[in-house]
């Protein structure tokens, strides 16, 4: 009974190895479809490993030269801020002269007007001095020469204070090379592991900003004061001044 | 009042504006770091300095750290401290007005909101 039922299992096991053989028939164009697939796209995957490599390559050069900008923007806006020393330092200069002359010229009015009441009148006289006084000019002018003066001061501090978006800017930049270095590094990993990375994990890069970094990747340039109005408000809710719904607001 | 300042910044540009700023405030009396470390040491060796300015984001030693470091040093912790800074979210003026700073500025600045902040701390 034992042996029937042996023979039955032989011929029971014999029938799924042709059922797994007629599947293998099946399967053979299958396979043979996925061989001629893969010899289409190693050459593809090589393609993609050497475009990979080239751009990896290319990162660092990138990188020295966003560094290269950044330090030659710095070096203009050294040399902008000498000129603009300079600019106000002559503007104190001509303000120290003009400031001299008014002494002096209050001096010589005083000292013109004992000189007249010694000049005999006469229409003569009296025609002299009028076309003399008529040069004299100082008191008319100054006015407009110190609205000049304070002009041009006001002037150069501003584009002192417009010189602040090179610092704002290098740290930005700054930013900007932190991200290429980590794609750079991502591409790096890719290379190495291209069979078995998801290449969907590039877009998972993100601006990772390490402790104690130098720059601030959120840093902006703007004549808003909406982010000093929302500072002063926190600091001013330490001393209840402000609610915490004001707070919120400002900075949602 | 006799103040004397020590401007704190990694950017040569941006002490250079600051004491520009001084300058047009009438201050004259300041000193310069270029990062925390160095200020520490200006501090230690200079008594008369009252008043720091100090950016957040530099080298070596950062300016929250200098902050914490000011104020857990019984000779400097009376010192008036500035901050002035690019970190403009919530999170990071609440980190600086915890290590105790007297006042917060998001660059860019103006030079009203300097005048103000500096009247508002020694006048406090």
């Amino acid at each position: 009974m034992k042996q029937v039922s042996s023979m039955s299992e032989l011929f029971e096991r014999l029938n799924d190895l042709k059922i797994v053989f007629r599947y293998g028939q099946k399967m053979i164009p299958i396979i043979q479809s996925l061989i001629d697939f893969m010899k289409d796209t190693v050459p593809l995957l090589e393609d993609i490993n050497t475009s990979i490599s080239d751009t990896t390559n290319k990162i660092p050069k990138a990188k020295d030269q966003i560094n290269n900008v950044s330090s030659q923007t710095e070096l203009a806006t050294t040399e902008i801020l000498d000129i603009v020393d300079s600019i106000s330092d002559d503007v104190e200069k001509f303000d120290k002269y003009i400031k001299e002359i008014k002494n002096k010229e209050e001096e010589k009015k005083k000292t013109w007007e004992a000189i007249k009441n010694l000049i005999p009148h006469s229409s003569e006289s009296e025609k002299y001095i009028n076309h003399f006084e008529s040069l004299d000019i100082f008191y008319s002018v100054l006015p407009s020469m110190e609205a000049i003066f304070n002009k041009i001061r006001d002037d150069v501090y501003k584009i002192t204070l417009s010189l602040q978006v090179q610092d704002i800017t290098s740290q930005q930049l700054a930013a900007v090379n932190h991200l290429i270095e980590s794609v750079r590094l991502k591409l790096s990993s890719l290379i190495i592991h291209l069979d078995e990375t998801d290449l969907t994990s590039i877009e998972n890069v993100k601006l990772d900003i390490p402790v104690g970094s130098t720059f601030d990747p959120d840093a902006v340039y703007t004549k808003s004061t909406e982010r000093q109005e929302a500072a002063d408000l926190l600091i001013n809710s330490i001393n209840n001044k402000a609610t915490q719904d004001e707070i919120d607001k400002l900075f949602s | 009042m006799n103040l004397k300042f020590l401007v704190v910044d990694d950017s040569v540009t941006m002490r250079r504006i600051v004491v520009n700023s001084l300058k047009n405030l009438s201050y004259d009396n300041f000193v310069e770091a270029g990062d925390g470390k160095e200020a520490l040491d200006k501090l230690t060796a200079d008594s008369a300095i009252n008043f720091v300015i100090t950016d957040w984001n530099m080298p070596n030693v950062s300016g929250l750290e200098l902050v914490k470091s000011i104020r857990c040093d019984d000779k400097l912790s009376k010192l008036w401290v500035l901050m002035v800074t690019t970190r403009g979210v919530k999170e990071d003026i609440i980190e600086a007005l915890n290590a105790r700073v007297n006042n917060y500025i998001v660059k860019p600045f103006t030079p009203q909101i300097l005048k103000e902040k500096i009247d508002t701390i020694i006048n406090a």
